[in-house]
């Protein structure tokens, strides 16, 4: 799995990748072909580098952070070249251009590390000897072409060329065979180079992309998690970056919620609009960012490792696929109970399963899904409207409409029993008076069982 | 030598456009490169607008090739780049592709041939001009087709040159009105810094800019559609076309009684599509049209042969061209000689 395959996912994770500052192409496609870690060790790993880098851009002055960035806009994704290079081809012009330009550009973003003790965090190999092969008049500048200084003859048909423009088409035959010779001898020399290039170009990726999430951190409010080992997760003020902005954008606050969850399932009620859906979303995006080594959105994160995400909310994109909404949601539901079957350590998060069939089966179905689920060694998260025996689960319920005022605060309560809001809820929206009457009367004549 | 070098000198910038394929541009730009003081400036030569048009795969006829002179740089695809017949320095290589790869910036270390074909966007060619800024070059000489295909307007340089001749039209005073309308859309206005800073960046839709000042984009409105209602308008008092401006909307705009006031804005010349005669008409109703980038117009060069081997009298076009645009006009071919 990697980050390009969830990129797209409704938890908001394009949001995050948007709003990274990377300074080069080749870093993001870095970023998204990189698998997602599953492995405690790999992930802490990764935030202690990460870590670095954050206390490196704060002890550093702007400006030296912002010459290291313009360094890395120069990153070009070179791997065809070094492809070739390791295959024993022989490079063209510009492909040997391709080499110096990012000899000397890691050889550059080396001394700058170096500087601040930050290269033994990431290391760039040493690519001296590939500059020197390149730039035989040791200019010491990124250009290229086929130097005089490489071939005494070519030398001597240049300055002819210069001197007879008509005999040009006849020297240029005679240089260019030349020229093929230093290009084999070049091709040849930096063989041996194939890997550490590759290495220097993936170091070059590795710095840009940890500069820009620890610019993220900073800029977005996010914070470094803690690993937690007994596979619970929990989080104190969380937030959701998309929806918090988008709500600064009309003037109104985001509300952070405080959850935790784990080895028992648990189940979210509330009224409409309570932020039930913002919570799953949050959860997923995430246990995301933690598995991709992001900073996360929360004042304080302690997560499990999990080694499969489902994320399961009403999919638009099936639904333009042709199946119907009970379908599309009925298979991917399908999905994480077959994956809690493989003995691996899951985490799922199911938004009002079952909501567009009837009451009476749907109601059914929940309870039948959490009594499934509930003896998988998983963590299962789920919100619901229906009324239902919550068995084994840990109830919590959005705190709701007080006052006129929606308080998205979880609260943990003894049943799954669903709060009778909607009709509050569907006045202060202003809906059609008639329309919300007749319902008030129809359940004031005949209140559900 | 033609006064025109001189004048070209005092510019960072100067794009070449023919108005139609054979009225001689690529002689105009030989004719220039051959004069520029490559010893004391840093000159850079690319073109704009190649994608499949100046390369012609179904026909081969080919872009011809131009000459360079030693130091002189120059931006062209990957692929021309490999069939360069010139010694040259490699000196960057941009991320961003054309139909024939990626752009290449070189500086010529002997003269020699050298197929053009640079970048074919709007943006990848604003960064090809700073790049150059970053070069210290003097002069970044375009070779400016046009072309509704790309995005790239010769319209950022600083000054230009048209190249026009019987190829655009063998009746002399056919041509002589053809060109001089194009050469009064040249020659349009800016308009005010204010509102260049603030429309340049939108390249889709119709905008309004109220009296007020209130910018606000007409969302019903499409300058290409057929019916065009414009409501509310009477507090508009600039209009920014960011696509085409054609008939159809110029004349909506006269006959809108709101908007008789009205400042329209395009993006520069090369987005007016609208014939001389609802031009004209426009103009003479009190109308304006104005423009966000313009170049200084330099002169006009002929061609006097069309490609079909008809010639036109050479000093006759000259005179009476030159008397209708109040510029130089110039045969290059015939003064070569």
């Amino acid at each position: 799995m990697q980050l390009k395959n969830v990129i797209e996912s409704p938890c908001g994770l394009r949001y995050m990748l948007d709003q990274l500052e990377l300074q080069s192409g080749y870093a993001r496609r870095w970023l998204l072909d990189s698998p997602m870690m599953t492995s405690e060790e790999e992930i802490a790993a990764a935030y202690g580098v990460l870590r670095r880098f954050s206390q490196f851009i704060d002890q550093v002055e702007k400006t030296y952070i912002d010459t290291l960035l313009f360094k890395l806009q120069g990153l070009k994704d070179i791997r065809t070249t070094i492809r070739n290079l390791s295959q024993h081809a022989v490079l063209d012009d510009i492909e040997l251009f391709e080499v110096k330009h990012l000899a000397i550009l890691a050889t550059d973003v080396a001394r700058l590390l170096q500087q601040h003790g930050m290269d033994a965090v990431v290391e760039i190999p040493a690519l001296d000897e590939v500059i020197a092969i390149l730039d035989p008049d040791g200019m010491k500048i990124a250009t290229f072409y086929i130097y005089d200084s490489y071939c005494a003859q070519l030398k001597d048909l240049r300055s002819q060329m210069r001197q007879h423009p008509d005999q040009q088409d006849d020297l240029l035959a005679q240089a260019s065979e030349l020229e093929e010779g230093v290009r084999q001898d070049l091709s040849r020399q930096l063989h041996p180079f194939a890997d550490a290039m590759g290495q220097a170009q993936a170091a070059l990726a590795l710095i840009d992309v940890n500069l820009a999430k620890a610019l993220q951190i900073k800029q977005l409010g996010l914070s470094f998690p803690t690993m937690s080992p007994d596979g619970t997760s929990h989080y104190r003020a969380m937030f959701h970056p998309q929806v918090k902005d988008a709500l600064a954008s009309r003037a109104r606050k985001f509300q952070p919620v405080d959850i935790g969850f784990g080895h028992h399932p648990t189940l979210i009620t509330g009224a409409n609009m309570g932020g039930k859906t913002v919570v799953l979303k949050t959860l997923t995006l995430c246990q995301y960012l933690f598995q991709f080594a992001f900073g996360i959105p929360a004042l304080e994160a302690r997560i499990a490792v999990k080694d499969e995400i489902y994320f399961c909310i009403g999919d638009e994109q099936s639904v333009e696929k042709g199946l119907s909404s009970f379908a599309a949601e009925m298979k991917n539901i399908d999905a994480v109970i077959k994956a809690s079957r493989m003995n691996k350590k899951l985490l799922a998060l199911i938004d009002e399963p079952a909501r567009t069939t009837n009451p009476t089966e749907g109601a059914a179905l929940v309870t039948a899904l959490l009594k499934v689920l509930a003896d998988k060694d998983m963590s299962l998260v789920m919100t619901t409207h229906y009324d239902i025996e919550p068995g084994d689960a840990r109830c919590l319920r959005v705190k709701g409409f007080e006052n006129g005022e929606m308080d998205y605060q979880l609260v943990e309560v003894q049943s799954g029993e669903v709060p009778h809001e909607a009709l509050n809820i569907a006045q202060s929206l202003g809906i059609d008076n008639e329309w919300i009457n007749t319902a008030r009367s129809l359940l004031e004549s005949c209140p559900p069982s | 030598m033609l006064p025109f070098i001189d004048e070209i000198l005092r510019y960072d910038s100067l794009s070449i456009v023919g108005l139609e394929k054979n009225t001689g541009k690529t002689e105009c730009l030989k004719y220039v490169l051959d004069r520029l003081p490559v010893q004391d400036k840093r000159i850079a030569v690319t073109s704009i607008g190649i994608d499949g048009e100046t390369v012609d795969q179904v026909t081969r006829t080919q872009k011809p090739e131009i000459v360079l002179r030693e130091g002189m740089y120059f931006g062209t695809s990957e692929m021309h780049y490999r069939q360069r017949r010139l010694v040259s320095e490699l000196i960057d290589v941009s991320d961003e592709t054309t139909s024939l790869g990626r752009v290449v910036t070189a500086r010529a270390l002997t003269g020699g041939k050298i197929l053009l074909s640079g970048p074919s966007s709007a943006s990848s060619l604003r960064r090809w001009m700073g790049e150059m800024r970053r070069l210290d070059i003097d002069l970044v000489v375009i070779d400016g087709a046009l072309s509704r295909m790309s995005s790239a307007s010769p319209a950022v340089s600083q000054s230009m040159i048209l190249a026009t001749g019987a190829a655009y039209s063998a009746n002399i005073s056919t041509l002589v009105s053809k060109t001089a309308h194009v050469v009064d859309l040249v020659n349009l206005d800016l308009t005010s810094k204010g509102n260049i800073a603030r429309l340049m960046p939108l390249d889709k839709g119709v905008w309004s800019i109220d009296k007020d000042g209130n910018l606000s984009s007409l969302e019903a409105v499409t300058s290409l559609s057929r019916d065009i209602h414009f409501e509310g308008m009477e507090q508009c008092e600039t209009l920014y076309v960011a696509g085409a401006l054609v008939d159809g909307f110029l004349e909506k705009v006269r006959k809108n009684k709101s908007l008789k006031q009205v400042e329209l804005v395009v993006r520069d010349f090369t987005k007016i599509f609208v014939s001389p005669q609802q031009f004209r008409l426009f103009h003479k109703g009190g109308g304006r049209i104005h423009v966000l980038q313009r170049s200084r117009l330099i002169a006009v060069t002929v061609n006097p042969t069309s490609p079909s081997g008809y010639v036109l009298d050479s000093d006759m076009l000259c005179g009476k061209l030159s008397e209708a645009i109040g510029l130089p006009v110039y045969d290059l071919l015939k003064n070569k000689q």
